[in-house]
Protein backbone atom coordinates (compact mmCIF):
# COMPACT_ATOMS: atom_id res chain seq x y z
CA UNK A 1 0.00 0.00 0.00
CA UNK A 2 2.49 2.58 1.06
CA UNK A 3 4.71 1.40 -2.01
CA UNK A 4 1.64 2.14 -4.34
CA UNK A 5 1.76 5.52 -2.83
CA UNK A 6 5.35 6.31 -3.22
CA UNK A 7 4.98 4.84 -6.75
CA UNK A 8 1.94 7.39 -7.08
CA UNK A 9 4.31 10.16 -5.67
CA UNK A 10 7.05 9.62 -7.75
CA UNK A 11 4.80 9.62 -10.82
CA UNK A 12 3.57 12.66 -9.72
CA UNK A 13 7.07 13.99 -9.81
CA UNK A 14 8.18 12.88 -12.88
CA UNK A 15 4.78 14.49 -14.87
CA UNK A 16 5.58 17.78 -13.06
CA UNK A 17 9.26 17.77 -13.98
CA UNK A 18 11.46 17.05 -17.03
CA UNK A 19 9.34 14.49 -18.89
CA UNK A 20 6.26 17.03 -19.70
CA UNK A 21 8.76 20.14 -19.34
CA UNK A 22 8.93 22.67 -22.73
CA UNK A 23 12.44 22.10 -22.06
CA UNK A 24 14.46 19.87 -19.54
CA UNK A 25 18.35 20.16 -19.01
CA UNK A 26 19.70 16.58 -16.73
CA UNK A 27 23.43 17.02 -16.12
CA UNK A 28 23.97 18.42 -19.00
CA UNK A 29 28.03 19.02 -19.98
CA UNK A 30 29.59 20.48 -22.59
CA UNK A 31 32.57 22.63 -23.85
CA UNK A 32 35.01 23.46 -26.59
CA UNK A 33 38.14 21.18 -27.22
CA UNK A 34 39.94 20.10 -24.08
CA UNK A 35 37.92 22.81 -22.34
CA UNK A 36 34.80 21.48 -20.19
CA UNK A 37 32.47 24.80 -19.89
CA UNK A 38 28.88 23.52 -19.26
CA UNK A 39 29.11 21.40 -15.85
CA UNK A 40 26.13 18.94 -14.83
CA UNK A 41 23.41 21.57 -15.71
CA UNK A 42 19.85 20.40 -14.68
CA UNK A 43 17.47 22.85 -15.41
CA UNK A 44 13.95 22.82 -16.83
CA UNK A 45 11.50 25.12 -18.56
CA UNK A 46 7.67 24.59 -17.91
CA UNK A 47 5.15 25.11 -20.75
CA UNK A 48 4.54 29.38 -20.63
CA UNK A 49 7.15 29.88 -18.42
CA UNK A 50 10.28 32.34 -18.80
CA UNK A 51 13.01 31.24 -16.82
CA UNK A 52 16.34 33.48 -16.45
CA UNK A 53 19.71 32.68 -16.75
CA UNK A 54 22.18 34.84 -15.52
CA UNK A 55 25.97 35.02 -14.56
CA UNK A 56 29.11 37.38 -15.49
CA UNK A 57 30.36 36.97 -18.75
CA UNK A 58 32.24 34.01 -19.53
CA UNK A 59 30.30 31.60 -16.93
CA UNK A 60 29.11 29.65 -19.65
CA UNK A 61 25.45 30.91 -20.45
CA UNK A 62 26.35 31.43 -24.06
CA UNK A 63 27.95 28.04 -24.70
CA UNK A 64 24.81 26.37 -23.05
CA UNK A 65 22.01 27.91 -25.36
CA UNK A 66 24.38 26.77 -28.00
CA UNK A 67 24.46 22.95 -26.56
CA UNK A 68 20.90 23.18 -26.98
CA UNK A 69 21.11 24.35 -30.13
CA UNK A 70 23.16 21.34 -30.53
CA UNK A 71 26.00 23.71 -32.09
CA UNK A 72 27.86 22.64 -29.61
CA UNK A 73 28.41 18.99 -28.85
CA UNK A 74 26.68 17.25 -25.54
CA UNK A 75 29.62 15.42 -23.95
CA UNK A 76 27.33 14.18 -20.72
CA UNK A 77 23.82 14.42 -19.59
CA UNK A 78 20.22 14.99 -21.67
CA UNK A 79 18.53 17.43 -23.02
CA UNK A 80 14.41 17.16 -23.76
CA UNK A 81 11.57 19.52 -25.53
CA UNK A 82 8.66 18.60 -25.17
CA UNK A 83 10.06 15.17 -24.19
CA UNK A 84 11.62 14.79 -27.10
CA UNK A 85 15.40 14.41 -26.66
CA UNK A 86 17.71 16.41 -28.76
CA UNK A 87 21.02 14.72 -28.95
CA UNK A 88 22.22 14.66 -32.26
CA UNK A 89 19.14 16.55 -34.31
CA UNK A 90 20.27 19.40 -36.99
CA UNK A 91 18.96 23.07 -36.30
CA UNK A 92 16.77 22.37 -38.86
CA UNK A 93 15.08 19.99 -36.81
CA UNK A 94 14.78 21.91 -33.86
CA UNK A 95 13.15 24.82 -35.80
CA UNK A 96 10.80 22.31 -37.26
CA UNK A 97 9.99 21.20 -33.65
CA UNK A 98 9.58 25.05 -33.05
CA UNK A 99 12.72 25.68 -31.08
CA UNK A 100 13.53 29.50 -31.72
CA UNK A 101 16.86 31.47 -31.27
CA UNK A 102 17.46 34.86 -30.94
CA UNK A 103 21.37 34.69 -30.53
CA UNK A 104 23.72 37.66 -29.41
CA UNK A 105 26.89 37.23 -31.16
CA UNK A 106 26.80 37.94 -34.75
CA UNK A 107 23.11 37.97 -35.12
CA UNK A 108 22.12 39.18 -38.15
CA UNK A 109 23.82 39.24 -41.79
CA UNK A 110 24.78 42.73 -41.69
CA UNK A 111 25.43 42.71 -45.68
CA UNK A 112 21.88 41.20 -46.83
CA UNK A 113 18.80 42.97 -46.71
CA UNK A 114 16.12 43.21 -43.95
CA UNK A 115 14.38 40.93 -46.33
CA UNK A 116 17.10 38.23 -46.74
CA UNK A 117 17.66 38.08 -43.36
CA UNK A 118 14.23 37.14 -42.61
CA UNK A 119 14.20 34.60 -45.62
CA UNK A 120 17.08 32.16 -44.49
CA UNK A 121 15.07 32.36 -41.11
CA UNK A 122 12.10 30.18 -42.84
CA UNK A 123 12.37 27.06 -44.51
CA UNK A 124 10.81 27.93 -47.76
CA UNK A 125 10.01 31.33 -49.33
CA UNK A 126 6.34 29.83 -49.39
CA UNK A 127 6.06 30.45 -45.72
CA UNK A 128 7.24 33.97 -45.96
CA UNK A 129 4.29 36.18 -46.42
CA UNK A 130 2.72 34.45 -43.26
CA UNK A 131 5.62 35.08 -41.48
CA UNK A 132 5.88 38.07 -41.92
CA UNK A 133 2.64 39.30 -40.91
CA UNK A 134 3.15 38.06 -38.07
CA UNK A 135 6.64 39.91 -37.66
CA UNK A 136 4.92 43.09 -38.49
CA UNK A 137 2.23 42.50 -35.61
CA UNK A 138 5.10 42.81 -33.31
CA UNK A 139 7.38 45.45 -35.02
CA UNK A 140 5.46 46.96 -37.55
CA UNK A 141 8.12 49.99 -38.44
CA UNK A 142 9.89 46.57 -40.13
CA UNK A 143 7.01 46.99 -42.89
CA UNK A 144 8.39 49.30 -45.02
CA UNK A 145 11.77 48.95 -44.52
CA UNK A 146 12.72 45.06 -45.78
CA UNK A 147 14.98 46.19 -48.72
CA UNK A 148 17.15 47.73 -46.21
CA UNK A 149 20.26 46.69 -45.32
CA UNK A 150 20.56 45.02 -41.86
CA UNK A 151 24.04 46.56 -41.30
CA UNK A 152 21.93 49.98 -41.00
CA UNK A 153 19.32 49.51 -38.41
CA UNK A 154 19.96 51.40 -35.00
CA UNK A 155 21.19 48.58 -31.89
CA UNK A 156 18.00 48.63 -30.72
CA UNK A 157 16.09 47.96 -34.29
CA UNK A 158 18.45 45.12 -34.45
CA UNK A 159 17.44 43.49 -31.33
CA UNK A 160 13.85 43.68 -32.53
CA UNK A 161 14.48 42.53 -35.98
CA UNK A 162 16.43 39.02 -34.35
CA UNK A 163 13.14 38.45 -31.43
CA UNK A 164 10.80 38.88 -34.50
CA UNK A 165 12.73 36.93 -36.64
CA UNK A 166 13.06 34.24 -33.85
CA UNK A 167 9.16 34.70 -33.16
CA UNK A 168 8.23 34.33 -37.02
CA UNK A 169 7.45 30.59 -37.43
CA UNK A 170 5.81 30.53 -33.40
CA UNK A 171 8.08 28.65 -31.99
CA UNK A 172 6.79 26.47 -28.54
CA UNK A 173 10.17 27.53 -27.05
CA UNK A 174 12.38 30.10 -27.52
CA UNK A 175 15.93 30.42 -26.63
CA UNK A 176 16.63 34.31 -26.21
CA UNK A 177 20.71 35.57 -25.42
CA UNK A 178 21.60 38.84 -24.03
CA UNK A 179 18.21 40.62 -26.23
CA UNK A 180 18.64 44.10 -23.84
CA UNK A 181 22.25 44.60 -23.58
CA UNK A 182 22.99 48.24 -25.52
CA UNK A 183 19.40 48.81 -25.93
CA UNK A 184 17.66 52.21 -24.51
CA UNK A 185 14.95 51.54 -21.92
CA UNK A 186 11.95 52.77 -23.68
CA UNK A 187 13.37 49.72 -26.26
CA UNK A 188 13.32 47.23 -23.78
CA UNK A 189 10.36 48.07 -22.84
CA UNK A 190 8.96 47.44 -25.82
CA UNK A 191 10.88 44.22 -26.57
CA UNK A 192 9.57 43.12 -22.66
CA UNK A 193 5.91 43.82 -23.94
CA UNK A 194 6.08 41.34 -26.62
CA UNK A 195 7.89 38.62 -24.78
CA UNK A 196 4.72 39.22 -21.91
CA UNK A 197 2.64 38.70 -24.79
CA UNK A 198 4.71 35.52 -26.26
CA UNK A 199 4.47 34.00 -23.00
CA UNK A 200 0.63 34.81 -22.15
CA UNK A 201 0.21 32.68 -25.50
CA UNK A 202 1.71 29.86 -24.15
CA UNK A 203 5.33 29.99 -25.69
CA UNK A 204 8.61 29.39 -23.41
CA UNK A 205 11.45 30.54 -22.80
CA UNK A 206 15.22 30.79 -21.28
CA UNK A 207 16.47 34.01 -21.27
CA UNK A 208 19.81 34.86 -21.02
CA UNK A 209 20.55 38.16 -19.79
CA UNK A 210 23.12 40.28 -17.62
CA UNK A 211 20.47 42.79 -16.84
CA UNK A 212 19.38 41.55 -14.11
CA UNK A 213 16.17 44.34 -12.91
CA UNK A 214 14.99 43.52 -16.88
CA UNK A 215 15.37 39.45 -15.97
CA UNK A 216 13.83 39.23 -13.02
CA UNK A 217 11.04 40.83 -14.07
CA UNK A 218 10.24 39.21 -16.63
CA UNK A 219 10.49 36.33 -15.95
CA UNK A 220 9.09 33.44 -13.38
CA UNK A 221 12.00 31.91 -12.35
CA UNK A 222 16.47 32.59 -11.94
CA UNK A 223 18.58 30.51 -11.99
CA UNK A 224 22.22 31.94 -11.81
CA UNK A 225 25.23 29.80 -13.67
CA UNK A 226 28.66 30.36 -11.91
CA UNK A 227 32.26 28.22 -13.83
CA UNK A 228 29.53 26.48 -15.61
CA UNK A 229 27.40 25.16 -12.45
CA UNK A 230 23.98 26.28 -11.25
CA UNK A 231 24.90 27.81 -7.75
CA UNK A 232 21.51 29.75 -7.15
CA UNK A 233 17.89 29.51 -8.60
CA UNK A 234 14.31 30.32 -6.72
CA UNK A 235 11.15 32.33 -7.97
CA UNK A 236 12.08 35.73 -9.81
CA UNK A 237 9.43 37.03 -7.89
CA UNK A 238 11.19 36.72 -4.80
CA UNK A 239 11.94 39.33 -1.97
CA UNK A 240 15.38 38.56 -1.90
CA UNK A 241 15.80 37.51 -5.52
CA UNK A 242 17.63 40.70 -6.76
CA UNK A 243 20.25 40.89 -3.98
CA UNK A 244 20.86 37.03 -4.07
CA UNK A 245 21.72 37.47 -7.79
CA UNK A 246 23.61 40.59 -7.51
CA UNK A 247 25.62 39.29 -4.61
CA UNK A 248 26.60 36.01 -7.19
CA UNK A 249 27.23 38.71 -9.78
CA UNK A 250 29.70 40.59 -7.59
CA UNK A 251 33.33 40.33 -8.08
CA UNK B 1 41.65 46.94 -81.62
CA UNK B 2 43.56 43.00 -82.15
CA UNK B 3 44.62 43.49 -78.56
CA UNK B 4 41.30 44.98 -77.05
CA UNK B 5 39.56 41.67 -78.48
CA UNK B 6 42.81 39.59 -77.32
CA UNK B 7 42.29 41.14 -73.60
CA UNK B 8 38.47 40.30 -73.67
CA UNK B 9 38.77 36.82 -74.89
CA UNK B 10 42.02 36.28 -72.54
CA UNK B 11 40.00 37.31 -69.18
CA UNK B 12 36.92 35.36 -70.43
CA UNK B 13 38.99 32.30 -70.46
CA UNK B 14 40.93 33.05 -67.47
CA UNK B 15 37.18 33.75 -65.86
CA UNK B 16 35.29 30.19 -67.48
CA UNK B 17 38.36 28.45 -65.87
CA UNK B 18 38.16 30.24 -62.19
CA UNK B 19 34.64 30.45 -61.56
CA UNK B 20 34.32 27.15 -60.18
CA UNK B 21 37.36 27.63 -57.78
CA UNK B 22 35.78 30.79 -56.81
CA UNK B 23 32.06 28.97 -55.69
CA UNK B 24 33.85 26.18 -53.68
CA UNK B 25 36.49 28.53 -52.27
CA UNK B 26 33.58 31.39 -51.28
CA UNK B 27 31.20 28.25 -49.44
CA UNK B 28 33.96 25.51 -48.18
CA UNK B 29 36.41 28.30 -47.28
CA UNK B 30 38.95 25.36 -48.71
CA UNK B 31 41.07 25.82 -52.20
CA UNK B 32 40.35 22.61 -53.94
CA UNK B 33 43.56 21.97 -55.32
CA UNK B 34 41.86 19.38 -57.56
CA UNK B 35 40.19 22.04 -59.62
CA UNK B 36 42.95 21.78 -62.16
CA UNK B 37 41.96 17.64 -62.04
CA UNK B 38 38.01 18.31 -62.69
CA UNK B 39 39.46 20.68 -65.90
CA UNK B 40 41.60 17.88 -67.36
CA UNK B 41 38.56 15.33 -66.55
CA UNK B 42 36.43 17.62 -68.42
CA UNK B 43 38.95 17.92 -71.60
CA UNK B 44 38.84 14.00 -71.82
CA UNK B 45 35.29 14.20 -72.24
CA UNK B 46 35.85 15.81 -75.47
CA UNK B 47 38.12 13.35 -76.14
CA UNK B 48 35.78 10.80 -75.56
CA UNK B 49 32.53 12.67 -77.06
CA UNK B 50 35.02 12.98 -80.35
CA UNK B 51 35.82 9.04 -80.05
CA UNK B 52 32.06 8.17 -79.44
CA UNK B 53 31.94 10.19 -83.07
CA UNK B 54 29.40 12.58 -81.31
CA UNK B 55 28.59 16.18 -81.33
CA UNK B 56 31.76 17.76 -80.42
CA UNK B 57 29.44 20.53 -78.32
CA UNK B 58 27.78 17.52 -76.63
CA UNK B 59 31.22 17.35 -74.30
CA UNK B 60 29.98 20.32 -72.25
CA UNK B 61 26.75 18.93 -70.83
CA UNK B 62 28.93 15.53 -70.83
CA UNK B 63 31.60 17.28 -68.78
CA UNK B 64 29.04 19.10 -66.51
CA UNK B 65 27.18 15.81 -65.82
CA UNK B 66 30.46 14.00 -64.87
CA UNK B 67 32.39 17.06 -63.37
CA UNK B 68 29.00 17.22 -61.11
CA UNK B 69 28.95 13.91 -60.30
CA UNK B 70 32.76 12.99 -59.34
CA UNK B 71 32.48 16.79 -57.38
CA UNK B 72 29.34 14.98 -55.36
CA UNK B 73 31.48 11.85 -54.50
CA UNK B 74 34.73 13.56 -53.60
CA UNK B 75 32.87 16.30 -51.52
CA UNK B 76 31.25 13.47 -49.83
CA UNK B 77 33.43 11.03 -49.09
CA UNK B 78 36.81 12.86 -48.71
CA UNK B 79 36.03 16.78 -48.15
CA UNK B 80 33.27 16.40 -45.64
CA UNK B 81 35.04 14.18 -42.98
CA UNK B 82 37.83 17.10 -42.70
CA UNK B 83 35.77 20.17 -42.42
CA UNK B 84 37.01 20.78 -39.31
CA UNK B 85 40.48 20.31 -40.42
CA UNK B 86 40.83 22.86 -43.60
CA UNK B 87 44.28 22.67 -44.02
CA UNK B 88 44.13 18.53 -44.13
CA UNK B 89 41.06 19.12 -46.42
CA UNK B 90 43.27 21.46 -49.23
CA UNK B 91 45.57 18.37 -49.09
CA UNK B 92 43.41 16.05 -49.20
CA UNK B 93 42.32 17.93 -52.85
CA UNK B 94 45.65 18.16 -53.66
CA UNK B 95 46.50 14.07 -53.58
CA UNK B 96 43.31 13.62 -55.13
CA UNK B 97 43.85 15.61 -58.11
CA UNK B 98 46.97 13.78 -58.09
CA UNK B 99 44.91 10.17 -58.07
CA UNK B 100 42.92 11.54 -61.13
CA UNK B 101 45.64 12.55 -63.01
CA UNK B 102 47.04 9.24 -62.64
CA UNK B 103 43.70 7.74 -63.42
CA UNK B 104 43.69 9.44 -66.61
CA UNK B 105 46.62 8.45 -67.56
CA UNK B 106 46.35 4.54 -66.93
CA UNK B 107 42.92 4.62 -69.14
CA UNK B 108 44.20 7.52 -72.14
CA UNK B 109 47.90 7.04 -71.78
CA UNK B 110 50.48 9.96 -71.15
CA UNK B 111 50.32 11.01 -74.59
CA UNK B 112 48.45 14.83 -76.18
CA UNK B 113 45.27 13.81 -77.51
CA UNK B 114 43.62 15.31 -80.21
CA UNK B 115 40.55 16.43 -80.23
CA UNK B 116 37.71 18.11 -82.74
CA UNK B 117 37.81 22.00 -82.96
CA UNK B 118 34.67 23.14 -81.56
CA UNK B 119 34.10 25.86 -83.93
CA UNK B 120 36.95 26.74 -86.76
CA UNK B 121 37.74 29.80 -88.75
CA UNK B 122 37.61 33.48 -88.64
CA UNK B 123 34.95 36.39 -88.44
CA UNK B 124 35.42 39.68 -89.52
CA UNK B 125 34.69 41.64 -86.26
CA UNK B 126 35.28 45.68 -86.24
CA UNK B 127 37.78 45.04 -89.64
CA UNK B 128 39.74 42.75 -88.03
CA UNK B 129 39.53 38.73 -89.13
CA UNK B 130 39.58 37.21 -85.72
CA UNK B 131 39.62 33.73 -84.15
CA UNK B 132 35.21 32.70 -84.31
CA UNK B 133 35.81 30.26 -81.35
CA UNK B 134 37.90 32.81 -79.20
CA UNK B 135 34.40 35.16 -79.31
CA UNK B 136 32.29 32.14 -78.50
CA UNK B 137 34.14 31.76 -75.60
CA UNK B 138 33.60 35.47 -74.53
CA UNK B 139 30.05 35.17 -75.35
CA UNK B 140 30.06 32.19 -73.30
CA UNK B 141 32.03 33.28 -70.14
CA UNK B 142 29.48 36.10 -70.17
CA UNK B 143 26.53 33.69 -70.48
CA UNK B 144 28.00 31.73 -67.45
CA UNK B 145 28.59 35.18 -65.41
CA UNK B 146 25.17 35.95 -65.95
CA UNK B 147 23.96 32.63 -64.46
CA UNK B 148 26.25 32.64 -62.04
CA UNK B 149 25.11 36.01 -60.94
CA UNK B 150 20.95 35.34 -61.40
CA UNK B 151 22.02 32.13 -59.12
CA UNK B 152 23.89 33.91 -56.43
CA UNK B 153 21.47 37.48 -56.21
CA UNK B 154 18.03 35.35 -57.38
CA UNK B 155 17.70 32.26 -55.83
CA UNK B 156 17.06 30.34 -52.71
CA UNK B 157 20.43 28.65 -53.08
CA UNK B 158 22.26 31.52 -53.67
CA UNK B 159 21.12 33.20 -51.01
CA UNK B 160 21.96 30.38 -48.72
CA UNK B 161 25.24 30.23 -50.23
CA UNK B 162 26.14 33.75 -49.31
CA UNK B 163 24.32 33.02 -45.81
CA UNK B 164 26.94 30.67 -45.56
CA UNK B 165 30.15 32.50 -46.75
CA UNK B 166 29.27 35.62 -44.57
CA UNK B 167 28.50 33.71 -40.99
CA UNK B 168 28.16 29.82 -41.31
CA UNK B 169 27.12 30.06 -37.75
CA UNK B 170 24.33 31.98 -37.84
CA UNK B 171 23.11 30.38 -41.26
CA UNK B 172 23.22 26.99 -39.25
CA UNK B 173 21.83 28.29 -36.26
CA UNK B 174 18.96 29.41 -38.43
CA UNK B 175 18.03 25.98 -39.90
CA UNK B 176 20.05 26.03 -43.37
CA UNK B 177 21.19 22.50 -44.33
CA UNK B 178 25.01 24.09 -44.53
CA UNK B 179 26.04 20.50 -45.60
CA UNK B 180 23.77 20.26 -48.50
CA UNK B 181 24.94 23.90 -49.85
CA UNK B 182 28.70 22.86 -49.18
CA UNK B 183 27.74 19.48 -51.52
CA UNK B 184 25.43 21.36 -54.05
CA UNK B 185 28.01 24.35 -54.44
CA UNK B 186 31.32 21.84 -54.32
CA UNK B 187 29.26 19.76 -57.25
CA UNK B 188 28.56 22.98 -59.57
CA UNK B 189 32.12 24.36 -58.55
CA UNK B 190 33.64 21.07 -60.44
CA UNK B 191 30.99 21.27 -62.88
CA UNK B 192 31.77 23.84 -63.68
CA UNK B 193 35.63 22.98 -63.51
CA UNK B 194 34.90 20.34 -66.31
CA UNK B 195 32.98 22.74 -68.28
CA UNK B 196 36.23 24.93 -68.62
CA UNK B 197 38.63 21.96 -69.59
CA UNK B 198 35.89 21.40 -72.97
CA UNK B 199 36.32 24.84 -73.18
CA UNK B 200 40.16 25.12 -73.47
CA UNK B 201 40.69 21.93 -75.65
CA UNK B 202 40.30 24.70 -79.18
CA UNK B 203 43.59 26.58 -77.10
CA UNK B 204 45.71 23.68 -75.36
CA UNK B 205 46.64 20.18 -75.91
CA UNK B 206 45.16 17.90 -74.02
CA UNK B 207 47.40 15.78 -71.46
CA UNK B 208 46.90 14.07 -68.41
CA UNK B 209 48.83 17.19 -66.75
CA UNK B 210 47.03 20.10 -68.19
CA UNK B 211 44.94 21.60 -65.59
CA UNK B 212 48.06 22.40 -63.31
CA UNK B 213 49.32 25.15 -65.34
CA UNK B 214 45.38 26.57 -64.99
CA UNK B 215 45.12 25.82 -61.52
CA UNK B 216 47.96 28.18 -60.72
CA UNK B 217 46.18 30.92 -62.57
CA UNK B 218 42.76 30.23 -61.40
CA UNK B 219 44.03 30.20 -57.68
CA UNK B 220 46.07 33.63 -57.84
CA UNK B 221 42.70 35.23 -59.57
CA UNK B 222 40.79 33.84 -56.64
CA UNK B 223 43.15 34.68 -54.12
CA UNK B 224 42.96 38.42 -55.64
CA UNK B 225 39.01 38.21 -55.89
CA UNK B 226 38.44 36.30 -52.38
CA UNK B 227 34.93 35.44 -52.38
CA UNK B 228 33.57 37.84 -55.07
CA UNK B 229 32.30 37.05 -58.85
CA UNK B 230 32.17 40.43 -59.66
CA UNK B 231 36.16 40.99 -58.44
CA UNK B 232 36.69 37.98 -60.13
CA UNK B 233 35.59 39.19 -63.04
CA UNK B 234 37.46 42.31 -62.96
CA UNK B 235 41.02 40.46 -61.61
CA UNK B 236 40.70 38.65 -65.10
CA UNK B 237 39.97 41.44 -67.01
CA UNK B 238 43.28 43.54 -65.24
CA UNK B 239 45.12 40.14 -65.15
CA UNK B 240 44.57 38.86 -68.77
CA UNK B 241 45.15 42.38 -70.00
CA UNK B 242 48.43 42.64 -68.36
CA UNK B 243 49.46 38.58 -69.65
CA UNK B 244 48.41 39.62 -73.16
CA UNK B 245 50.16 43.36 -72.82
CA UNK B 246 53.51 41.80 -71.85
CA UNK B 247 52.81 39.31 -73.86
CA UNK B 248 52.74 41.09 -76.94
CA UNK B 249 55.25 43.78 -76.46
CA UNK B 250 57.82 42.39 -73.83
CA UNK B 251 58.11 38.42 -74.31
CA UNK B 252 55.13 35.22 -73.94
CA UNK B 253 57.23 34.21 -71.23
CA UNK B 254 57.10 36.91 -69.17
CA UNK B 255 53.34 37.00 -69.81
CA UNK B 256 52.72 33.91 -69.07
CA UNK B 257 54.03 34.70 -65.25
CA UNK B 258 52.22 37.70 -65.19
CA UNK B 259 49.10 36.90 -63.60
CA UNK B 260 51.28 34.63 -60.79
CA UNK B 261 53.51 37.91 -60.01
CA UNK B 262 50.70 40.32 -60.47
CA UNK B 263 48.63 38.50 -58.01
CA UNK B 264 51.18 38.43 -55.50
CA UNK B 265 52.05 41.97 -55.55
CA UNK B 266 47.99 43.36 -55.09
CA UNK B 267 47.61 40.97 -52.16
CA UNK B 268 51.23 42.05 -50.60
CA UNK B 269 49.44 45.62 -50.96
CA UNK B 270 45.70 44.63 -50.19
CA UNK B 271 45.76 41.57 -48.65
CA UNK B 272 41.67 41.83 -49.65
CA UNK B 273 42.32 41.79 -52.99
CA UNK B 274 39.96 43.16 -55.47
CA UNK B 275 36.88 42.12 -53.39
CA UNK B 276 36.92 45.66 -51.13
CA UNK B 277 38.22 47.82 -54.03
Amino acid sequence: MAEAAGEAAAEAVRRSEPADAALALEGVSSGYGAVSIVKGVSLSVAAGEIVALLGKNGMGKTTLLKTILGMVALRGGAITVGGQALAGLSPARLVALGVGYAPQEQPLFQDLSIRDNLRLAVPSDRMLPEALERLFGHFPFLKDRLAQRAGTLSGGEQKMLILGRALMLRPRLLLIDEISEGVQPSMVERLRGVLDAERAAGVSMLVVEQHVAFALALADRYAVLKLGEIVDSGPAGAPDAQARVIGHLAV
Amino acid sequence: MLLTLDILTTAAILFIVSIGLLAIFGVLKIINFAHGAWLTVGAYCAVVTAKLGLNPWLALPLAFAVGAALGGLAEHFIIRPLYRRPLDAILATWGLGIVVGQLITLAFGRDVQLTPNLLAGTVEILGVDYSAYRLVALGIALAIGTLFALTIERTRLGLSARAVIMNETLARSLGIDTGRVRLVVFMIGAGFAALAGVLLTPLTSVDPNMGVAWLIGAFMLVMVADASYLALAAACLVFGAAQVLISTFVSPILGSIAIAVLAALVLRISPKGFSRA
